[in-house]
């Protein structure tokens, strides 16, 4: 009995605690939901910590989940539901599938909750069909990176490569168009050959077998383009261990911490930067907008910046520095000149 | 205790019915034992209402069914699976490549019943090879579903190179998007799989042979009842349930995947043995798997309500597994002594 009550105690005091974070409706300040693919990669970290910069700078309640699983658009649709029944005012969400997380999203609409897609497109015709119309789409050009990576790619081989390829799961939107754009890109130079195109489904371990295997099949490859720096990471690994490293110029996209220190090292050869954060502060910006009824453009796109060896050096590292943190300017006509 | 109380095979002992002649403590116990989850259940959902307002609502209750439903058919087949003792790892697996099929089938406009029938018969086919290796090849259950989960997985893999099949008609759309009155669709296709489960395991004789396989395999063997073939089809139910909620899984994404699934077997263990089923074999009732599987997904919305990280969800959910299991433990062995 007494053992009962200390319960009720434990139970009654806990929610007096939790209580506090969720009656925010009755105090007026409206809540967000930011719905991720996963929380166990750096660059969805790296957005829920921008999404609450911005959150705490506006003062609405930020509500994160995640899938545990970056593939899993069923438990991505459970959350979707859950999270509806709490009452939130706008949903920001990542969608694990273009077209399958629509379902998810026709649940979204039907409770009038607006709702922002960041990161990964929905297929359009897939929301038409299903009467679905979202906010806005907060991202970067994924078709656009890639064709950063391919037009470096020419630049510093020369126009003669060997190129290996680490895709990421096949059928997704972001995967899709990188390659897209780093195949546009490399088209036209008659010298490169991609001699082998492989998934590696976003995964380090993946990446590392994967290419190793490549590596055994065609030992001419001489370049490596990975949808993302993970799957490059893992690349790397492998190139270590056929004791290769420094001969295979390996370019990865999303800029990781690791792939810059390998950049800085020399062992990686460039990353395609992406801003998470800047993805997040400005889907839950467009979030507190859309609850205020003012309008907010159909396309944001949040710029992308290719990081190689010579930007990395102490110097261009203190240019950034400072850029990032002070002068938030508009460099769309810089990028615009590096792209070229 | 359940086969005692009704007509069982002369070859049928579940492990209670091993058990010492009843006492007083175990008569009293028993009922403690049977509602144990229910009673959890019922904590669980008295917490969530405690600590967040949105919890005990309809729409909500119905939100935690529907996501519930996908779980619990499957747990259907695994406890069938696991009261013969054995386990199917394959399940999973076996969602993704009856899925396709059947998004194959709807995109290439068979009709509605044909591609059903198409997607529910691969399935049930991979549940029988699985039966049929363990039963005739007398492999262990654990590597043969081991591989089939594998063998499964690629192939669905392989059929749609590895791109998911998406945008289906709504009339199979149905299957998930419906509601009769205000109950969803799959909940009511949960409520006529449990019900039909229910009836073959308590009524039929194939049901009390599941039991008895999982008490004493041999003993039943001996008793003149064709374990061989009634091993093939517990399995063969496997894949069959797992198919039906490949059905519903498909027209809830509008969407076949062929990485749907993953990790699946292990929610349909959880759900089976935080339901009392004992993975000894011989013991357990579906009761329980529905229960499982609702205090699973209780779980999980609750913890979304709540707006708990998703890596303590993680922690919250193993831990409540392993407190399931370790109560039913102990339970049991007080009913023993």
């Amino acid at each position: 009995m007494k053992k009962a009550l200390a319960l009720i105690l434990v139970v009654a005091a806990f929610s007096t605690c939790c209580n506090r974070g969720t009656t925010t409706t009755t105090t007026g300040r409206p809540t967000v939901a930011f719905v991720l693919k996963t929380l166990n990669h750096p660059f969805f970290v790296d957005m829920r910590r921008g999404a609450q910069e911005a959150a705490d700078r506006l003062g609405v309640t930020l509500q994160v989940q995640a899938a545990e699983r970056e593939i899993d658009v069923e438990k991505q649709m459970q959350i979707v539901e859950n999270l509806i029944q709490t009452g939130v005012q706008a949903l920001c969400i990542t969608p694990s599938g273009s077209r399958e997380i629509v379902s998810a999203l026709v649940k979204a609409r039907d409770a009038k909750v607006p709702i922002i897609v960041v990161d990964t497109r929905v297929d359009a015709k897939a929301a038409a069909d299903a009467g679905v119309r979202t906010e806005t789409f907060v991202g970067s050009d994924n078709y656009e990176g890639g064709r950063l990576a391919g037009e470096y790619l020419v630049k510093v081989t020369g126009g003669k490569a060997r190129v290996g390829i680490l895709e990421g799961i096949p059928g997704h939107e972001t995967g899709d168009s990188r390659l897209r754009g780093f195949r546009d890109a490399v088209k036209a130079t008659p010298g490169i050959t991609i001699v082998a195109s492989q998934p590696a489904n976003w995964e380090r371990d993946q990446g590392f077998n994967v290419f190793q295997n490549m590596l055994q099949a065609h030992s001419d490859i001489d370049s490596v383009f990975a949808c993302s720096d993970l799957m490059a990471l893992g690349a790397l690994e492998a190139i270590a261990a056929a004791g290769r490293t420094g001969g295979i110029k390996v370019i990865g996209f999303d800029a990781l911490d690791d792939a810059k220190k390998a950049i800085a090292a020399g062992t990686m050869e460039a990353s395609v930067a992406q801003f998470p954060s800047e993805m997040g502060r400005a889907a839950v910006e467009s979030a507190v907008k859309v609850i205020r009824s003012e309008p907010v453009p159909p396309d944001i796109k949040v710029r992308l910046e290719l990081v190689t060896r010579h930007l990395l050096k102490p110097v261009s590292l203190l240019v950034t520095k400072i850029r990032r943190a002070g002068w938030r300017v508009r460099r769309s006509g810089e990028a615009s000149t590096r792209r070229t | 205790m359940i086969i005692a109380s009704s007509a069982a095979p002369p070859g049928a002992r579940s492990v209670d019915a091993m058990a010492p002649p009843t006492s007083r403590a175990h008569r009293l116990l028993l009922p403690a034992r049977q509602f144990g989850t229910v009673i959890g259940l019922v904590a669980l959902c008295a917490v969530l209402w405690i600590l967040t307002p949105h919890f005990l609502t309809v729409s909500n209750l119905l939100n935690v069914a529907e996501q519930t439903s996908i779980n619990a058919i499957v747990a259907v087949g695994m406890t069938f699976v696991i009261l013969s003792a054995g386990i199917d790892l394959s399940v999973g697996s076996i969602v993704a490549i009856a899925g396709v099929v059947l998004g194959t089938a709807l995109q290439a406009g068979q009709p509605l019943v044909v591609a059903l029938a198409l997607g529910v018969a691969t399935g049930f086919a991979c549940g029988l090879a699985n039966g049929a290796l363990i039963s005739w090849g007398g492999l262990p259950p654990f590597i043969v579903t081991l591989g089939t989960m594998s063998i499964a997985r690629g192939a669905a893999l392989l059929f749609t190179e590895g791109r998911p099949i998406s945008g289906f008609d709504a009339g199979f759309r149905v299957l998930a998007t419906g509601r009769a009155g205000f109950v969803p669709a799959p909940v009511i296709v949960m409520g006529i799989v449990y019900a039909a489960a229910h009836f073959v395991l308590t009524r039929t004789t194939f049901g009390r042979y599941v039991y008895a396989i999982g008490g004493n395999e041999e003993a039943t063997r001996l008793s003149g009842v064709p374990v061989r073939f009634h091993k093939t089809m517990i399995y063969g139910v496997s894949g069959l349930m797992s198919a039906t909620a490949a059905v519903i899984l498909t027209a809830r994404l509008n969407s076949a995947q062929p990485i749907a699934g993953m990790m699946y077997e292990l929610d349909a263990i959880a759900a089976t043995v935080i339901g009392g089923t004992s993975l000894m074999g011989g013991d357990g009732t579906l009761g329980g798997t529905l229960v499982g599987a609702l205090i699973m997904g209780v779980l999980r919305n609750g913890l979304n309500l709540l707006g708990v990280s998703s890596f303590l969800q993680q922690i919250v959910i193993g831990g409540v597994i392993v407190v399931a299991v370790l109560l039913d433990t102990v339970l049991k062995r007080r009913n023993r002594t």
